[in-house]
């Protein structure tokens, strides 16, 4: 943010600028929604699409929708976030375990694993379940990486003095590798609960069984656009807000932590 | 020679022995062969469908519309990071909409599109395109900001013109940036491409295996989900090789990328 780059300065005018941006977008939607330039099944107004929303808030079906979706998306990225750490620092610590989890991890890991969700189906049926799995499988390979390369470069001058200063294997363990992984671990973890809110939104909107995503596809089967849009503005402001908090979070860490 | 093909061959022993462990569930009829086939069987259903028209006409499908819309989004994303990171009037219009869109779960306007322009290509082609937009603009706009002002007044004082600072400035420094941000848009692509497929289509991979699923054969199902994570392993070697060739004078870049991992 120096005046090292080139980056260009963010001021009054272009915070100005972007509110403008904003606001002849949404005025713009409203103006060719209103005059109907469009049919309001492919375009509804923005005032529509707000009444809707309100709708959805006032009989709880968007809320409850919004908790069950979180909800496999959390269960998901709880169960990722434990195999991924533990599996992560085995592989860093065990040649073995590194040499026979590093094919899969290579050959799963560019894999779009929303490919498997029939076959998670077939295993775990169509409710929470199978759904909660995909999601795990889907935000678990950057979360393993991330453990892995930071639990490998771990500074050894660290685990040599805990080590000369009588520490057990366990206590290395947390009390040394685990704490040196925390920044590597969280920036995957902003890197994974989108992953997760999209398997989750996107197993929904194939396989059913409630959330966000049955809802919104249900909607458009119907061809009530309104509630199509408000659910994904919902799904949008979602997201923004899990990021934002995001943020929140990271600054909250202690200071020797460098994350960027 | 012989020495990479021992290591390749010490490197893929895990999947033999997962393969044959596998074989001997399903022949000794430890698990239910109706909801885990045996990889015989799969592999089978797999040169059946791989020698018939169903996996390849349909995979070329998926992967014509995940490239494509991967390629439309690499060509316009790129002038859209460099204009937001050399304009802060282009900046504060854009990275608003930037910004809010970029957490949304793209599958999501999947809908709205199959009632804008149907189902078939052209939808699968937007929503991919959408979606790949988005990371490589960020990608390119943090690489092109990062670049140092002292290269860009060097090659001022020089008297190197606009279009020449772009040109050998901005874009190579701004170029790693740049494939790590296809290289993520490049995993997108193939989960939404799919996702269409599966939410709404007639061809395509996605559409193929949802139909197996549904049709109870479960083998050629596992056939086709092992074609697409095939195919999308070797669309990503491919890319981190020709990112490897394309920045080979870049220092550490190639080393930190094909890590443990490669």
């Amino acid at each position: 943010m120096s005046g090292d780059t080139a980056e260009p300065k963010a001021g009054l005018r272009s915070y100005a600028l972007s509110t403008l941006s904003i606001a002849v977008i949404l005025i713009a939607w409203e103006s060719v929604a209103r005059a109907k330039l469009v049919p309001e099944l492919f375009l509804p107004s923005v005032s529509a699409v707000l009444l809707a929303l309100r709708d959805g808030i006032a009989d709880r079906s968007l809320p409850i929708d919004l908790g069950v979706s979180l909800y496999r998306a959390f269960a998901g990225l709880l169960i990722a976030s434990v195999v991924g750490v533990a599996a992560g620092i085995a592989m860093a610590r065990s040649a073995l375990i590194r040499w026979f989890l590093d094919p899969f991890v290579s050959l799963a890991f560019p894999a779009p694993k929303i490919a498997f969700l029939p076959i998670f189906v077939l295993w775990f049926g169509i409710d929470h379940l199978s759904k909660v799995l995909l999601v795990a499988f889907s935000s678990v390979f950057p979360i393993l990486i991330a453990t892995y390369s930071a639990a490998i470069s771990v500074n050894h001058l660290l685990i040599w003095s805990s080590l000369s200063l009588g520490s057990s294997q366990p206590m290395i363990m947390w009390r040394v590798i685990l704490p040196a992984c925390y920044p590597r671990i969280f920036s995957a973890f902003r890197v994974a609960v989108p992953v997760a809110l999209i398997t989750a939104f996107t197993a929904e909107m194939v396989a059913g069984g409630g959330g966000m995503g049955a809802a919104l596809m249900y909607s458009q089967r119907f061809f009530e656009s309104p509630t199509v849009f408000a659910y994904i503005v919902t799904m949008l402001a979602v997201g923004l807000v899990l990021d934002k908090a995001m943020l929140a979070i990271r600054d909250q860490f202690p200071s020797w932590c460098e994350s960027n | 020679m012989v020495r990479s093909i021992n290591e390749a061959v010490l490197r893929l022993s895990p999947i033999a022995i997962v393969l044959v462990v596998w074989q001997a569930a399903a022949s000794f009829h430890w698990v239910d062969t109706a909801f885990l086939p045996a990889p015989a069987a799969v592999a089978r259903a797999l040169g059946d469908l791989l020698s018939g028209h169903e996996i390849r006409d349909n995979l070329f499908v998926t992967l014509f519309r995940a490239l494509a819309g991967l390629f439309l989004a690499t060509l316009s994303g790129v002038w859209f990071g460099i204009g937001m990171a050399r304009s802060w009037v282009f900046n504060a219009i854009v990275s608003p909409v930037v910004g809010a869109t970029y957490s949304l779960p793209k599958t999501a306007i999947v809908p709205l599109l199959i009632l804008w322009v149907g189902i078939g290509n052209a939808m699968g082609i937007l929503a991919v395109y959408l979606t790949c937009l988005l990371p490589i603009i960020v990608q390119t706009y943090h690489g092109v900001c990062a670049t140092p002002a002292v290269a860009v007044w060097s090659a001022q004082s020089l008297g190197a013109d606009r279009r020449k600072i772009l040109w050998q400035i901005f874009l190579p420094y701004a170029l790693p940036d740049i494939f790590t941000g296809v290289r993520i848009a490049l995993g997108f692509s193939f989960v939404v491409a799919i996702s269409a497929e599966m939410i709404a289509s007639t061809t395509g991979i996605g559409r193929l295996i949802f139909m197996y699923g549904e049709n109870g054969s479960y083998d050629y199902m596992f056939a086709a989900v092992a074609s697409v994570v095939i195919a999308a392993f070797l669309a990503d070697r491919a890319l981190l090789y020709v990112s490897a060739r394309c920045l080979r004078w870049h220092e550490s870049h190639a080393a930190s990328e094909i890590g443990a991992f490669g």
